[in-house]
């Protein structure tokens, strides 16, 4: 771990653009990610900073593992996975809800078990238990909305953005669990022993945060 | 620096418990597995390794140390130091399957003081410079947190709630739970400031004494100052007051501490006093100890690792063994390693290479 450069894993999308745009705009712009061609790694040594892109569910353990000192992931991973990061602040972007969602006019039944389509198993989990409903979780990687429609699942637990997709799928949301939004995570030893550029750093996304907002 | 191995520092750390006066503590692979069960919270991972013993009792490989030695340490009256190297078995950094891990500690256990604390602090911040100078030791007082959140009236799902989002340095959603369960601004402010205290411990008495006082008792307030200022006397550049350091408030109360180095991907060190875990375990004495993860510090060992001997002496058919032998002698003078081989080994590196011939000629190769 070099201590004179702040490495740090952008989610790869939409929402990683507009992550990279809040650093650009707080000073730690990197020309050479801009015009990507085939590189991985994008470094600015003027600026102290190095930016890689990863898949936005392996954002948490880039950083937790110390291979990046600082990330934006979003808050559905970070509750999902429990990586063992600090959670330094909310950007802002990337704003949703995690959400059970169900066919329209569905009815819960308390005798049978429910079945729970999800890529949030742990999330899934705590919801239900918190009041003790007794559940199979169907952990799947991706097209949750199809679960319901072929009897695979009852309900689902997914991200839910405007719901347009479930409108399609004749699905509504039933029940709200929490909102999700991107968060500046930091790992535990970077956060000492790079203290004052990783502060900086955070003071900085605050700072265009709060400029976005007014 | 010290040339670090796991087996070297493993023993310099020994050797630094013993010269306290600290005495090992050798312990069984097995305990009944009834001891985790009942007190899975403070186990790092809740998976046990389990097995049924001859005599049908059901026994666990030690996922820990610390709950055997309190569960076998008497400690009632008096003091009881000990240390250990062992090995425990747990599922660890998220990966698949039990690993086997090497851990070294040490546990003071009995009529525990301010003196002990701070010793066991000390000692704490010398296991860490013993592994690297670049490290930093932050410690917190679980005691202070918890008056802290009985004056804001937290409790339940709250409280747990508040102390994970201090642990994260969630500082912005601790804002909004306070806001949320209507804490007055004062005590939230505070509250807020505390969990964002993280400064060297010279700082942090007069921080702690400005925040705190009139919401946290006179004495525990002092008595966490006294030892912020003799950590910051003794180790000037290794110790930070740090408030989100936290731990399981049903196990630890007072200090609590976590070491970090320079280098290594997670905290290497956690520790604290554990009265807590005594109290379930029907001890009245009181306890403080830590213990070090020593598998975490294998990217510490890759220099050491760069080589697999200093010298490969690669002899030829026919050379006379003797002759090997005395070369091989003679290379390894100077405490060089030397491996001898017939052919030059696939997938090892080697700093020197010597070759041999029939005739005994030695000819260091390029």
């Amino acid at each position: 771990m070099k201590n004179d450069i702040i490495n740090v894993a952008l989610p790869k999308g939409r929402l990683g653009d507009n992550v990279y745009e809040m650093f650009s705009k707080a000073g730690y712009r990197c020309p050479e990610l801009e015009n990507p061609g085939r590189k991985l790694v994008f470094e600015n040594s003027e600026a102290g900073i190095r930016y890689f892109w990863v898949k936005p569910s392996d954002v948490a353990i880039y950083v937790e593992k110390g291979a990046a000192d600082i990330g934006v992931a979003g808050k559905d991973i970070l509750l999902e996975y429990r990586p063992d990061v600090y959670e330094l602040l909310d950007v802002g972007l990337g704003k949703c809800r995690m959400a059970v969602a169900a066919p329209k006019n569905f009815r819960d039944d308390p005798r049978k078990t429910l079945r729970v389509a999800t890529k949030f198993p742990n999330v899934a989990k705590k919801h239900y238990s918190s009041f003790g409903r007794d559940i199979e979780i169907i952990k799947l990687n991706g097209s949750i909305e199809l679960a319901p429609i072929l009897g695979l699942s009852d309900v689902i637990v997914d991200i839910v953005e405007t719901g347009a997709t479930l409108r399609q799928n004749n699905l509504e949301v039933y029940e709200t669990l929490f909102g999700i939004s991107a968060r500046l995570i930091a790992n535990k030893p970077s956060y000492r022993f790079k203290d004052e550029k990783i502060k900086r750093i955070q003071d900085g996304l605050a700072a265009v945060k709060g400029a976005e907002n007014d | 620096m010290k040339t670090l191995s796991q087996d070297g520092l493993a023993g310099r750390l020994c050797s630094l418990y013993e010269r306290s006066g600290y005495r090992r503590y050798k312990m069984s692979k097995f305990e009944e597995y009834d001891l985790y069960a009942r007190n899975k919270d403070f186990l790092v991972s809740e998976n046990v390794l389990t097995f049924t013993d001859l005599d049908g009792r059901l026994m666990a490989l030690k996922p820990d140390v610390t709950l055997s030695i309190v569960k076998n340490t008497r400690g009632e009256q008096g003091l009881e130091k000990v240390y250990y190297h062992e090995n425990v078995y747990r599922a660890s950094g998220g990966a698949p399957g039990f690993r086997e891990i090497a851990q070294a500690g040490l546990e003071c256990i009995g009529d525990v003081d301010e003196y002990c604390v701070c010793e066991v602090l000390s000692l704490a911040a010398k296991s860490l410079t013993e592994i690297s100078p670049d490290c930093e030791l932050d410690i917190s007082h679980l005691g202070i947190l918890c008056e802290l959140l009985d004056s804001a009236k937290l409790s339940g799902g709250a409280r747990a709630l508040a102390i994970e989002l201090m642990g994260d340095k969630n500082f912005g959603e601790l804002e909004e739970l306070l806001k949320t369960e209507n804490i007055p601004e004062d005590i939230a402010e505070r509250l807020i400031l505390a969990s964002r205290l993280n400064c060297e411990a010279k700082e942090a008495s007069k921080k702690l004494k400005e925040l705190l006082g009139g919401i946290v008792a006179d004495e525990s307030l002092k008595l966490f100052c006294d030892t912020c200022d003799f950590m910051h006397e003794e180790f000037p550049n290794t110790v930070k007051v740090d408030f989100s350091a936290v731990g399981d408030l049903n196990y630890y109360s007072g200090i609590f501490f976590k070491g970090y180095i320079n280098g290594v991907a997670s905290g290497v060190l956690s520790g604290g006093q554990y009265n807590g875990l005594m109290r379930k375990l029907k001890k009245t004495s009181r306890a403080i100890g830590f213990a070090i993860y020593l598998d975490l510090l294998e990217p510490l060992f890759e220099a050491e690792y760069g080589f697999d001997a200093d010298v490969l002496l690669v002899y030829g058919e026919g050379t006379p063994a003797a002759k090997i032998y005395g070369v091989a002698k003679e290379l390894s003078q100077g405490d060089k390693s030397v491996c001898v081989m017939k052919e030059y080994p696939q997938n090892m590196k080697f700093r020197e290479v010597y070759r041999i011939s029939a005739g005994g000629e030695t000819v260091r190769e390029k």
